[in-house]
């Protein structure tokens, strides 16, 4: 009752004037990360946020969520038209939706998954009502042990999920948690790794690291390799035939429940959903060789999954302050620019603002819709702006970003050298997601650690004696020798060797 | 590939073995002091440091063993090594970028993003100079309205702010 309470209380302050504005702003604005390749939604939520540096935390947190579930709509739009993904997850939706487009039948293709993408955004957030508040309070209970296990199982699955090499995603991580270092030490508040800068004193900006491995070197990837000429097809008619209806009916509610689950699970990516759920279809099917070929359940499952992931990745995020995705570590580094710390203390110091956050979520799904199903045609036309023009908006707007964060050029250059060294990565194929996930983690996860020793007296069996923390730590352990024995299932790997 | 990976986890290596360093020894030609391990309270600032450090210098030469003993790439694999046009855009962003971090605050932001995007459209290969100046100004003055008079985002107005002024810029 509650949470009935809290929820038509958060209703109300997001239907107001500014919130829905602020929402719908933020819905064009992903949906135009999504569908332009080169920017993906972790370097596109991060470059907009200078846009909400003079709005109140609840409106900038309403637009900048906006952005990352906008971007992952928006992203479908290339896949189908150009066989390019316009975010990592809609990789999958390239080989049915791409297919569909050479056969006519573009417009089905992304109608679907604009219903599909809004039945199990909606569902998850239905879901997230309902969970959110008993985990936070559940959460309430944890001390620094079990958040210290708690972070450190979230990275092991980031890092066993991430790529082809298990070393090298844990690399990553501890590259990542390194970087985290640099700066004022979270517990007793000494200067490390500064070396006299006064910079480097509040250690390196998340935001421009991220604009740099993210948004600079995919620039720089897109300058080797420009994307190819958009496919014509029919967008009129984006309503499916009655025969994908009932193709696509079961893809959607499968895809809703397993990417709301997936979703659950911090270091959980956002492809691992989507490829799972195209495996899925592909196995139920009755004629699996249409897959490959055209068949709408690769496009309805997986854009499904899609979403209901990204609205049920935002449960760890708000009631625990674990992001599951280098994208929701970037909105949790906006929460934190804001003043605010994601996490279950959240809901009890500011109740109104964390459900009006999830109150606009379902808004949100509908601008999508909307947005999407009648506007699909202005969305295609944009993707004939020459890239030359969507790169130099972009670096232009890393260049504003990184700068205005802190007013410092220091930044615009973190931003450069981490976009050279994202770019030289990328070509090697490390993975990068545990690294950003390592830096977001890195002073909480030290912090937690230290605490736990302070309140043992430096006896490490204080994370056994736990049951909770034995547990994840348990589960960490599992992770990573399943992945080191390489038992994890095949398709999963290949979803993450991508 | 390989060759690549191997130098990445060789640079690796050198990186957690500098940052060990570093927390335990400190050196004082670059304004460092060594890190204590612990204190009256508990672990010090270098406990978190070394014990990362002494992961990634453990993980580090695992990987390179692992890379070590791939085998070598097919013929046809193709090359790391952008060919020659693309690399010179990549190049030409790199460079641009570092001059525009440079020129930012001594020229202020609608002259620093003018020169950037007409600058990089060029070296991306847009010669058509009217879409250029166009892009080029809608892009610095239109930017710079919408964030610093709009949003009220601080950006570095420079010098010559008394020019573009009477202008409307």
């Amino acid at each position: 009752m509650e949470t009935l309470d809290h929820l038509l209380a958060g209703l109300s302050a997001a239907m107001s004037m500014q919130n829905l504005a602020f929402a719908l702003a933020g819905c064009v604005l992903g949906t135009l990360v999504g569908v332009l390749p080169g920017v993906g939604p972790a370097a596109g939520t991060a470059i907009l946020i200078p846009l909400t540096f003079n709005l109140d935390p609840a409106g900038a947190i309403i637009m900048l969520s906006a952005i990352y579930y906008g971007a992952m709509y928006g992203g479908t739009i290339t896949s189908v038209l150009l066989n390019v993904p316009g975010e990592a997850a809609s990789v999958i939706t390239c080989i049915d939706g791409y297919q569909m487009a050479r056969n006519g039948r573009g417009g089905a293709a992304l109608g679907i998954a604009a219903i599909g993408s809004f039945i199990g955004g909606t569902f998850a957030v239905f879901a997230l009502v309902v969970v959110a508040a008993p985990l936070a309070s559940l959460a309430l209970k944890f001390g620094p042990p079990e958040f210290f296990a708690l972070m450190l199982f979230g990275l092991c699955l980031v890092t066993g999920l991430a790529g082809r090499s298990l070393i090298a995603g844990i690399l990553m991580t501890v590259v990542g948690l390194l970087i985290a270092m640099i700066g004022i030490d979270p517990v007793r508040g000494a200067p490390r790794f500064t070396f006299g800068v006064p910079d480097l004193y509040d250690g390196l900006g998340f935001i421009p690291v991220v604009m740099g491995l993210f948004g600079v070197a995919e620039i720089m990837s897109t300058a080797e390799k420009p994307y190819r000429e958009v496919i014509k097809t029919n967008l009129k008619n984006i309503l499916p035939n009655r025969e994908e209806w009932n193709a696509s009916i079961g893809p959607i509610i499968r895809g809703t429940g397993l990417g709301f689950f997936l979703g659950l699970i911090p270091g959980v990516g956002a492809i691992i959903p989507t490829f799972m759920s195209y495996v899925m279809e592909k196995r139920l099917s009755k004629t699996p060789e249409r897959f490959g070929n055209g068949a709408i359940e690769g496009v309805a499952g997986p854009e499904t999954a899609n979403n209901a992931y990204a609205n049920a990745a935002m449960v760890p995020l708000l009631t625990l302050g674990i992001p599951s995705s280098p994208t929701i570590a970037v909105l949790m580094g906006a929460f934190i620019i804001n003043g605010l710390t994601p996490g279950p203390f959240l809901f009890v110091e500011k109740p109104v603002l964390v459900w009006t956050i999830i109150a606009s979520f379902f808004i949100g799904n509908i601008m999508l819709l909307i947005l999407n199903l009648p506007l699909v045609g202005f969305w295609a036309k944009i993707l004939e702006v020459p890239w030359q023009y969507v790169c130099v908006g972009t670096l232009l707007f890393c260049i504003l970003g990184a700068y205005s964060i802190n007013q410092s050029v220091f930044d615009v250059w973190v931003m450069l050298g981490f976009g050279v060294i994202g770019y030289l990565l990328r070509k090697l194929d490390f993975p990068l997601a545990p690294a950003i996930l390592g830096l977001i983690l890195g002073p909480q996860l030290e912090k937690s650690l230290r605490t736990s020793l302070e309140m043992s007296a430096g006896d490490f069996t204080i994370f056994l004696t736990r049951p909770i923390t034995l547990s994840l730590l348990v589960l960490s352990a599992a992770v990573l020798v399943v992945t080191a024995l390489n038992l994890a299932p095949k398709q999963l790997r290949q979803a993450t060797d991508d | 590939m390989k060759l690549g990976w191997l130098i990445a986890t060789v640079c690796l290596v050198c990186l957690f073995g500098f940052t060990m360093a570093l927390g335990m020894l400190g050196f004082p030609i670059l304004n460092s002091r060594p890190l204590p391990m612990k204190d009256a309270l508990g672990p010090g600032p270098g406990f978190f440091p070394f014990w990362l450090s002494l992961i990634g210098l453990s993980l580090g030469a695992l990987l390179l063993i692992e890379v070590a003993r791939e085998p070598a790439a097919a013929p046809d694999t193709p090359s790391l090594v952008p060919e020659r046009a693309p690399a010179l855009r990549i190049i030409a962003i790199v460079v641009l970028l570092a001059a525009a971090a440079v020129a930012l605050e001594p020229l202020g932001f609608r002259l620093t993003a003018f020169a950037f995007i007409a600058l990089t459209m060029l070296a991306l290969g847009l010669t058509s100079p009217l879409p250029v100046a166009i892009s080029s100004l809608l892009g610095s003055v239109g930017v710079f309205h919408v964030f610093y008079q709009w949003l009220k985002v601080p950006l570095p107005i420079g010098p010559y702010d008394y020019v573009l002024k009477p202008f409307g810029l």
